[in-house]
């Protein structure tokens, strides 16, 4: 059998090339590969951004919507018996005589999820599709980290370990990484399975990047409505390698799905490209349409972007980093 | 004009053919094996694959429109193997004769590669697309013509048999093959050879002549129910240079020495500068350089000397488009003496006559008695040719020997002779006339002579008189067989019992006496001057003589083919395969006793140039070449097989746009 890749020759990469995992989850060399010392220079100026006020479970650098102890003030509210009299505005009572109590806004933490779609079809091209949203976890969960959000990244599987802590902190980047690198090819989860069960898991609000080909035979609808009802600041980007955004194929051909194993067979020819273009093309307009109705935010990144490019210019440009 | 059709194939390969186009249909039914592909999801080529499945039915058109185009040019092609063609208005009759020339001249190649292979690419045209079901005939002729194929339908035959005519070295003689095949196609008239049994059948027929035209007209023939038609072959200002004559002679000097005679013609239109050289044995001894001017011609003289036997050719340096007249041959013989045996009781003065030099050179003579006649050794050598000549002076043989004779005061001893009685006696005649024509009384003046007692002669048919007198005729030769009979009806002595008396004053101080022997020894001696070998054109007889007593001798051709020769009745040998030009050696034992040459030295075959503006007359009937004719059939199938290349181009370009776009 031939795979995609093999088709456009040995130069490009499969699933088990060198950016690839081992089975034993750790390598050494996957870790400059992921975050780079230059992109981690970059990424240190980048703050992520959320168009929502939100609840955070620690106090952190970002305002919240609760009112708490910061120095920020908020408003007024009336004394309750029972409330803090440090905070009860005396000039206030001198002047009305009545007892108001001074809110301040709380600031808290921002919860960053990166969910990495790991199936099989993540493991074509060059990069490889999943290395390259684990690069994109690893770069956002970075700039997460150094401004002291709550940044957890998991795979739509159910076949991970525990599951993991949310990280913390610039100290935590490289357990981020080793983390990443565990992360291997070959989940076989429906896509709307794997996000209903990590909207259960995660039922508090923040920021999700969901990274995904989209090559889900049941529809990618489902699960992001799953999402979008958490009331999250919903990222989706969308990754494709060259070889679906323009397939180099020709003759007779029995084409084999990674996943199902499902078979089509074609001959290939100028206007069957044709029609995949437009379904291509249709796949992606609708995604986006999908998303943009729904407040939430897509973006297409074909695996050749550099990953700087991808977070400084296009996701700066979507304002989930500023 | 309706389409015809011309069958290329045997029925087995059509069978062959006729599976080709079921295995295209079926190589379409099989499932295609298609090559294994991993990809990240079917679920966009599905899509892709449902988009298209709306048009099905201009899928299925466009999938089997490659299938369509395939069986297209399998048709085409099929078409032209057929070789449809529509005929113009030179229609074949249902019965042709085709006559071609293969004589010298047509192996000229002014018309490449030579103008009998066009005659025999033309004829073979005409086979091609003669309609089923009718006849044709091939007779091949150059001077004499010959039955290549019969009247048959089978046109695989006729073009075998057409490949079979090879070229020749011969002359042209029409009429033979116009009488052959009118004999074959008139009633009434009687066909030679193996044409017999279609003698009855009166069917009008077409006579197609493939010739260049050099051949005289044939006012004496008519066609009857052919229809001739000249297909004029060549082109008629084709130039050549040409040997047309090549003689070996005693020089003025002495017989012992050679003069070679050559003569040049010039068939071009253009003055034409050649060089003639002379070889001997392959080695170059004489060469010249000759100006002859357009349609003239030229003699050369090259004096030999004294040459050692061998081969003479005589070659000029021409690229003209015939070769077979750039060279003439000529075989040296070494001298050779005839034997004359004379028979007398004594007889002074012809003795004397023949035993001067110069006879003595040509032959060797023994004298023996009368009383030698009844020798059985005598006999014996006389009736298995040991002599050239027997001279019988005053007496005769009871049987006439293997040999040419001289009868001298007595007549042969066969009937058409008179046998035993003299036809009349005559007293004192007197010479009237000499046939000075004759070799034997060139040079031989008889005025004055005086004769006794003579009889007069009653020569047989064919036989020429030599000496005619007031009284009648006193000496004649008359052909027996291979031999010759010179027949003198006076004595020239009388011999009695007393002693011999001249009966006639001829040997007295007449020097026209020994010229007279030494012409009967030239011409009837056998003797050969130091001498030429005789040159016949090709395809004639030659008769050869041997010196001893043989049964067979042996001829080598010129390409070194041995052939036997048995001895004839007449106790010579008879050589009739004279096809190839150039030098023939007589082997007796192993030894060369002789050479013989055969030239073409025919100035109708060397002269070349096609008659294609003039007509051939056959008959009362004019037929004018047609020079440019053509078949006038209009071939298709280079159309077809264009158009089957076309549509398999288009083929090709439709399967690479659905493969690339």
């Amino acid at each position: 059998m031939i795979r995609y890749t093999a088709a456009r020759g040995s130069t490009l990469g499969t699933p088990h090339d060198a950016h690839q995992m081992g089975p034993s989850g750790v390598m050494p060399t996957a870790e400059p590969t992921l975050l780079p010392p230059e992109l981690m220079a970059q990424l240190q100026r980048l703050e992520l951004v959320t168009r929502k006020i939100f609840r955070g479970r620690m106090k952190g650098e970002r305002r919240s919507k609760r009112k708490g102890q910061s120095v920020e003030f908020a408003d007024f509210r009336s004394y309750v018996p029972g409330d803090d009299l440090r905070f009860l505005d005396w000039n206030m009572y001198a002047r009305l005589d009545r007892l108001f109590l001074k809110l301040f806004l709380e600031e808290e933490d921002l919860h960053f999820h990166a969910l990495i779609d790991a199936s099989h079809s993540m493991g074509f091209g060059s990069p490889t599709k999943l290395h390259y949203a684990k690069q994109l976890a690893a770069a956002l969960g970075f700039v997460g980290l150094i401004r002291a959000d709550r940044v957890k990244i998991e795979t739509l599987g159910l076949r991970q370990p525990a599951r993991r802590p949310a990280l913390r902190g610039r100290r935590s980047t490289w357990r981020m990484l080793e983390w990443l690198a565990q992360i291997e090819l070959g989940e076989a989860v429906p896509l709307t399975t794997g996000v209903r069960n990590f909207c259960w898991r995660n039922p508090g609000k923040g920021i999700v990047v969901l990274i995904t080909d989209l090559m889900h035979k049941e529809g990618y609808e489902p699960a992001l409505r799953y999402l979008l009802a958490q009331s999250m600041d919903v990222y989706v980007v969308h990754v494709l390698c060259a070889e679906e955004l323009d397939p180099k194929i020709q003759g007779d051909l029995q084409l084999i799905d990674c996943e199902d194993q499902d078979v089509a067979e074609i001959t290939v020819s100028g206007p069957l490209l044709k029609r995949y273009q437009e379904a291509l093309a249709a796949l992606i307009q609708g995604a986006r349409d999908f998303c943009a109705v729904r407040g939430a935010t897509y973006l297409l990144a074909h695996n050749q972007i550099p990953i700087q490019d991808l977070v400084s210019r296009y996701l700066r440009q979507r304002g989930l980093v500023r | 004009m309706l389409p015809s059709f011309v069958n290329m194939l045997a029925w087995w390969q059509w069978s062959l053919l006729a599976l080709v186009p079921p295995a295209i249909v079926a190589l379409y039914f099989l499932k295609l094996k298609r090559t294994p592909l991993e990809v990240p999801s079917t679920y966009l080529w599905r899509k892709s694959i449902e988009d298209l499945h709306v048009n099905r039915l201009w899928q299925r058109l466009r999938q089997n429109i490659l299938l369509l185009l395939q069986l297209l040019v399998l048709l085409l092609a099929m078409t032209a193997l057929v070789r449809p063609g529509w005929r113009g208005t030179t229609l074949l009759g249902t019965r042709s004769i085709f006559l071609v020339d293969h004589s010298a001249s047509m192996s000229a190649t002014d018309v490449r590669p030579s103008r009998l292979e066009e005659a025999k690419r033309r004829v073979g045209e005409l086979i091609e697309q003669s309609a089923s079901g009718s006849e044709a005939m091939i007779i091949s002729f150059a001077d004499t013509a010959q039955v290549v194929q019969e009247f048959t339908d089978n046109r695989r035959l006729l073009r075998q048999r057409l490949q079979t005519i090879q070229p020749t070295a011969r002359g042209t003689a029409l009429l033979g093959a116009l009488q052959l095949a009118a004999g074959l196609a008139n009633p009434g008239r009687t066909a030679t050879e193996a044409g017999d049994q279609q003698v009855a059948d009166p069917l009008p027929a077409t006579l197609y002549l493939f010739s260049d035209g050099n051949f005289p007209a044939v006012p004496d023939f008519a066609l009857g129910n052919l229809t001739p038609v000249f297909i004029a072959i060549g082109r008629p200002d084709a130039d050549n240079v040409a040997i047309t004559a090549f003689m070996i002679r005693p020089s003025e000097a002495g017989p012992q020495r050679l003069q070679a005679f050559g003569q040049l013609a010039n068939h071009g239109r253009t003055d034409r500068e050649v060089t003639v050289e002379l070889l001997m044995n392959d080695v170059l001894i004489d060469a010249d350089q000759l100006r002859i001017q357009a349609d003239g011609s030229r003699g050369v003289v090259f004096d030999l000397g004294e040459v050692p036997s061998g081969s003479l050719r005589l070659q000029i340096n021409s690229t003209d488009p015939l070769v077979l007249d750039d060279v003439a041959q000529a075989g040296i013989n070494t001298p050779r003496r005839g034997r004359v045996l004379l028979v007398t009781p004594g007889n002074a003065a012809v003795q004397s006559a023949l035993a001067t030099r110069h006879a003595r050179e040509l032959a060797v003579v023994e004298t023996a008695g009368p009383d030698v006649l009844s020798n059985k050794q005598y006999q014996q050598e006389s009736a298995a040719g040991r002599y050239d000549l027997v001279i019988y002076d005053q007496c005769r043989p009871a049987e006439m020997p293997q040999a040419n004779t001289l009868l001298i005061g007595r007549l042969p001893p066969r009937a058409n002779w008179h046998g035993d009685r003299p036809a009349k006696a005559v007293s004192g005649p007197q010479v009237i006339d000499t046939d000075r024509d004759h070799p034997v009384m060139q040079l031989v003046d008889l005025d004055g002579i005086l004769i006794g007692a003579s009889a007069t002669l009653d020569p047989p048919q064919g036989s020429t008189v030599l000496i005619d007198s007031n009284l009648g005729k006193l000496a004649a030769i008359g052909p027996r067989g291979a031999f010759q009979d010179l027949v003198l009806a006076f004595e020239i002595v009388h011999t009695t019992a007393a002693g011999a008396v001249f009966n006639t004053n001829w040997p007295l101080g007449q020097l026209s006496f020994p010229t007279f022997f030494l012409n009967v020894l030239t011409h009837l001696g056998g003797g050969q001057g130091p001498a030429w070998g005789a040159s016949v054109r090709p395809g004639d007889p030659i008769q050869l003589r041997s010196d001893v007593p043989a049964d067979t001798l042996q001829v080598v051709t010129p390409r070194g083919a041995v052939e036997s020769v048995p001895r004839d009745r007449n106790g010579s040998f008879s050589f009739r395969r004279t096809e190839e030009l150039g030098i023939y050696r007589v082997q007796q034992e192993g030894a060369v006793t002789g050479r013989f040459a055969v030239n073409l030295l025919d100035g109708v075959e060397s002269d070349i140039r096609t008659r294609r503006a003039a007509t051939v007359q056959i008959g009362y009937i004019d037929v004018t070449g047609q020079g440019d004719w053509e078949p006038a059939r209009l071939e298709t199938w280079r159309f077809l097989l264009l158009s089957a290349l076309g549509v398999l181009l288009v083929e090709w370009y439709i399967y690479c746009r659905r493969v690339t776009m």
